[in-house]
């Protein structure tokens, strides 16, 4: 080329460079467009247009702004840009199903969104200004929004206690505690039952190799699809007990011979008087007069069975010990004397209490139990077993301790186990790619991970341990809700402060010869003290400002139930008089309210004029009788008031008059507004209630609890 | 009228010229005569940039051509969207990557700076490579381009720690868990990997430290680096004669000087 032609550009140059630079104009133009065409953006911009549709359009736009809005809070780590897109939030007129998304009012919470953001209950992305960055699992967020259906699990990440507004997330908790989740787990507020399932060390005294056979094939306890609770095929309000294990019939045989031969305490048979046997061994209502014992003892309070009306079989009877309708199929009789006797001999933390028994009623209520009790057909489908044989024992051990039994079940020479199964603390808060699907077609996410784990644990894992819970959908939504919810320790120390943790009461152990007695009747089974204790009976907490001692000391002797209509009522313990006495002075001395002052109505003289007045006001102008029992007539709502006279101290109810509310919460005796006057009057009249000589037996037929709870 | 205002306008830019102000900051009188005029050109700083002769065939179009000019141009970009990025970044834990979220969510293009920066950087690398195959194969390395070729390989060394120490500073999980292989690659060193390791991370994980250490590093320290070895690699290239062009002893092709290539 020519040194002249050098400086020289040919056509084609020029043309090159001019599209070159035209097609680099255009890429520069490209951002700004895009920053034009935001998502946030185009939602500012259809907020206002929709706005100006409304009838009240100043109001909607009055703190409009077209830049990004957001909620900062440092010590939470929360920078939450939703309300940029999602504009009528705050706005009270927009709640309608008619008003388009995002523009929606958010329905009203106990929390103000200012002070706590938006991820901190529907996680997703809050910084983020897209859509699907905002909401979805993105290539560089993996956490998506909770969906609705679980979003009470986020109530449960900081509040541990139970929430009256989060009844998804209550039920969650109660069913992890009910189906014992913590046994092989760890779980979040949710503690490990010291011993989650019976004591099997002395299994082998207690019941036969078939009856644990049958049992391990079939565990009555089966909480079906539609989420009743079925014991021995009966509904029952009991809460679920040993979930289904597959077990193949290898296994069983060898489960059962190892559990057959567990007899780490001997039992020694107590002989009943010869004397009595001779003389009710004959009488042919032997079994009827100890089923009578049986109902006047109250087991029922603690112990249901089946009952049939009206071709309906239900379980009738308390939860707190098993179910009892096929028992004579299943103990030995001598290991049955022994127990009723004295249940901690066998089993040393029973919550049954030993009661005091004569010859004659163990006699008959053992005759009861094991005749009538009974199932024939119980055991029909189980091969008959020779004694285990030691290679059976040795394999059932090691599938005792494979399949985990011990994380629930003691058993001499088996160290107890814990945490079988996965940590699931911070189950909650994982991301996907933390979570093993295998080659299963269930859904990328981590609720549909936990719901199909809990629908069947072999989903996920075809060789998994974890035996099969029969749920309804809805309580596998509350138990995925419940887990959800455990998001592991709270991010930052800051936060940490703001975890509402629930507290327990301290245990209630009483001293001396009060302690020994309440030990052995198991007082705080049932009863309160100082918050510690069972709801199903009275708080007694402050008793003894309730209550006089000499009325407490009959009650004791001869529980008579204050509440008809309840079909769990205190059991004939057949209490000595001396024991009576040591319960009723400690409560009496010990067991006091503060706010029920003794000198204060005590002191009081009460006219025959003022019963008389309280007589008038309590029949006419309050009309109490629509709840309360007086002779033969009124409601069965509140207590029986036969006897008010004898068992209630004037101060209590002065005080009880002026609010019952301040001496028992959840009481559901109203509050009145009573004057002064009116206080005193019906003090006085219900001291006049008087039943004098000895009380009449206690009822005997068991029924059916129309107001159940409804006496608190 | 308009003469007599020219006039002024002259007198007062006159006056001004005289000042001590004006000739503190310009050396030169005004390039009046023909000595003046030459003494602008031979000062003008593009002639310190600019080879003295260039040879017509390295001009043509070709997929080598101005790869050298090509990374520079890229270090330009890098540098002054580096600057730009700054602006919005906090080397801390766990601020770094919520800058990025914020450069992407909030900041008017920033996903557009954001990404400029790493496109350049990554085509930089490409050039810097692509550039140095060139130069290779048309025997660049060869004298008097020694001294050049070793400086064109610290460049090519220092592109590829600001490359690295770049990717750190996002804090996402890419970025970690490059460094923490990175790193640990430094640890398989026989005797002071150990050392050279925890020198580089500012402790024994990829933590805070590290962050700090790869940010001060990459918009500090290698940049600086990288600017005065940039200066030295293209003043040689003029003192070297040149941009290198395969030798072709057959060739009759007039260069710029209009003598063969054979007797430069």
């Amino acid at each position: 080329m020519p040194a002249e032609e050098m400086g020289k550009i040919s056509r084609k140059m020029r043309v090159a460079f001019a599209v070159s630079s035209m097609i680099f104009v255009a890429a520069l133009a490209i951002s700004p467009v895009k920053d034009l065409r935001l998502e946030w953006k185009q939602n500012k911009r259809a907020y206002v247009r929709f706005a100006q549709t409304r009838p009240d359009t100043k109001r909607l736009l009055a703190d409009f702004r077209p830049g990004i809005d957001q909620i900062w809070l440092p010590e939470l780590g929360v920078v939450d840009r939703c309300t940029t897109c999602h504009q009528g939030m705050a706005q009270p007129t927009l709640p309608d199903a008619g008003v388009p998304q995002p523009f929606r009012t958010h329905p009203p919470i106990p929390h103000r969104v200012g002070d706590w953001g938006c991820t901190v209950c529907h996680r997703g992305q809050g910084a983020a200004t897209e859509i699907a960055e905002a909401h979805e699992t993105t290539l560089a967020w993996e956490q998506p929004m909770l969906p609705m259906k679980y979003i009470q699990a986020s109530c449960g990440s900081c509040h541990r206690n139970a929430l009256a507004e989060a009844p998804k997330l209550n039920r969650g908790r109660e069913l992890l505690a009910e189906f014992n989740c913590a046994s092989c787990h760890k779980l979040q507020g949710i503690t490990r039952a010291a011993m989650p399932g019976p004591d099997l060390a002395n299994i082998g005294n207690k019941v036969s190799r078939e009856w644990i056979y049958k049992w391990l094939k079939e565990p009555r306890t089966v909480v079906d699809a539609d989420g009743t609770v079925k014991v021995n095929g009966y509904e029952t309000e009991e809460s679920p007990r040993m979930p289904q294990f597959r077990l193949n019939e290898k296994e069983l045989v060898a489960l059962s011979g190892f559990l057959s031969v567990q007899r780490s305490r001997s039992i020694a048979p107590y002989k009943i008087d010869p004397r009595v046997i001779a003389r009710w061994d004959k009488q042919p209502d032997v079994a009827d007069q100890g089923e009578t014992r049986f109902r006047q003892m109250f087991c029922s309070t603690c112990h249901s069975l089946a009952v049939t009306r009206a071709g309906e079989t239900k379980l009738i009877g308390g939860e707190i010990g098993p179910e009892l309708t096929k028992v004579g199929s299943k103990v030995n009789p001598d290991w049955l004397l022994a127990w009723l006797r004295n249940p901690q001999a066998y089993l040393p933390h029973s919550q049954m209490p030993r009661y005091e028994w004569t010859d004659e009623d163990l006699y008959k209520v053992s005759r009861y139990m094991l005749t009538k009790l009974t199932d024939s057909d119980l055991l029909s489908g189980v091969p008959k077993f020779e004694a285990a044989s030691a290679e059976e024992v040795e394999t059932g051990k090691r599938m005792f301790i494979e399949k985990g039994c011990a994380s629930c079940h003691a058993v001499e020479g088996v160290p107890p186990q814990q945490d079988l199964g996965p940590d699931l603390t911070a189950l909650g808060g994982k991301n996907i790619s933390e979570l093993d699907f295998g080659q299963s077609k269930i859904p990328r996410t981590l609720p549909g991970y936990i719901q199909a784990k809990l629908a069947d644990p072999t989903t996920v894992n075809p060789a998994a341990r974890m035996p099969q819970y029969h749920m309804a959908a809805a309580d596998r939504e509350a138990v995925t809700t419940a887990l959800l919810s455990m998001t592991g320790p709270p991010a930052t120390s800051a936060r940490e402060k703001l975890v509402v943790s629930s507290r327990t009461a301290p245990e209630f152990h009483a001293p001396g010869a009060f302690g020994r007695v309440y030990e052995r009747y198991k007082c705080a089974v049932c009863h309160q003290f100082n918050g510690f204790g069972g709801t199903l009976a009275p708080d007694l907490s402050y008793e003894g400002s309730r209550a006089q001692k000499p009325w407490m000391i009959d009650f004791l002797k001869n529980p008579q139930t204050l509440r008809p209509t309840l079909i769990l009522r205190m059991p004939q313990f057949n209490m000595s008089d001396q024991e009576a006495t040591i319960l009723a002075d400690y409560l009496s001395l010990s067991l006091q309210s503060p706010a029920v002052d003794p000198q204060g109505a005590g002191a009081k003289q009460y006219t025959p004029q003022m019963a008389a007045l309280g007589k008038q006001l309590y029949e006419v102008k309050y009309q109490c009788q629509s709840c309360h029992t007086i002779g033969s007539a009124g409601g069965y709502v509140g207590p029986n008031l036969n006897n008010a006279g004898n068992w209630l101290k004037p101060e209590w109810i002065e005080a009880w008059l002026k609010n019952p509310q301040a001496l028992v919460p959840d009481t559901i005796q109203p509050r009145f507004n009573f004057t002064p006057e009116e206080i005193s009057a019906l003090t006085a009249y219900l001291g006049t209630l008087r039943q004098s000589g000895k009380a009449a037996p206690a009822h005997a037929s068991i029924k059916v609890a129309a107001v159940r709870g409804a006496g608190k | 009228m308009t003469e007599s205002r020219h006039e002024s306008l002259h007198e007062a830019m006159e006056r001004i010229r005289g000042t001590r102000v004006w000739k503190s900051i310009f050396r030169r009188e005004p390039a009046r005569t023909n000595r003046t005029r030459s003494l602008a050109i031979f000062g003008n700083l593009l002639f310190h940039f600019l080879p003295v002769k260039v040879r017509e065939k390295s001009l043509r179009v070709r997929v080598s051509y101005y790869l050298g000019s090509i990374s520079f141009l890229l270090f330009i970009v890098l540098t002054v969207t580096g600057i730009l990025l700054m602006f919005y970044y906090h080397p801390a834990v766990p601020q770094a990557y919520r800058d990025m979220k914020d450069l992407r969510f909030v900041v008017t293009s920033g996903l557009f700076l954001r990404n400029l920066h790493r496109i350049a950087a990554h085509l930089m690398v490409i050039a810097v490579f692509w550039h140095m195959f060139h130069v290779f194969y048309r025997g660049g390395y060869k004298p008097p381009h020694e001294f050049n070729w070793v400086v064109g390989v610290i460049l090519l060394m220092l592109t590829l720690f600001l490359s690295y120490t770049g990717y750190l500073l996002p804090w996402d999980q890419l970025s970690y868990w490059a460094v923490t292989v990175g790193s640990n690659i430094i640890k398989a060193m026989p005797f002071f990997g150990d050392k050279i390791r925890f020198l580089v991370l500012g402790g024994n994980t990829v933590g805070e430290n590290a962050l700090l250490r790869f940010y001060v590093l990459h918009v500090v320290v290698l940049p600086l680096i990288a600017g005065v070895f940039i200066a030295i690699h293209f003043w040689r290239v003029q003192k070297d004669g040149g941009l290198t062009v395969p030798e072709e002893p057959a060739s009759v092709e007039p260069s710029l000087s209009g003598k063969p290539d054979s007797e430069k």
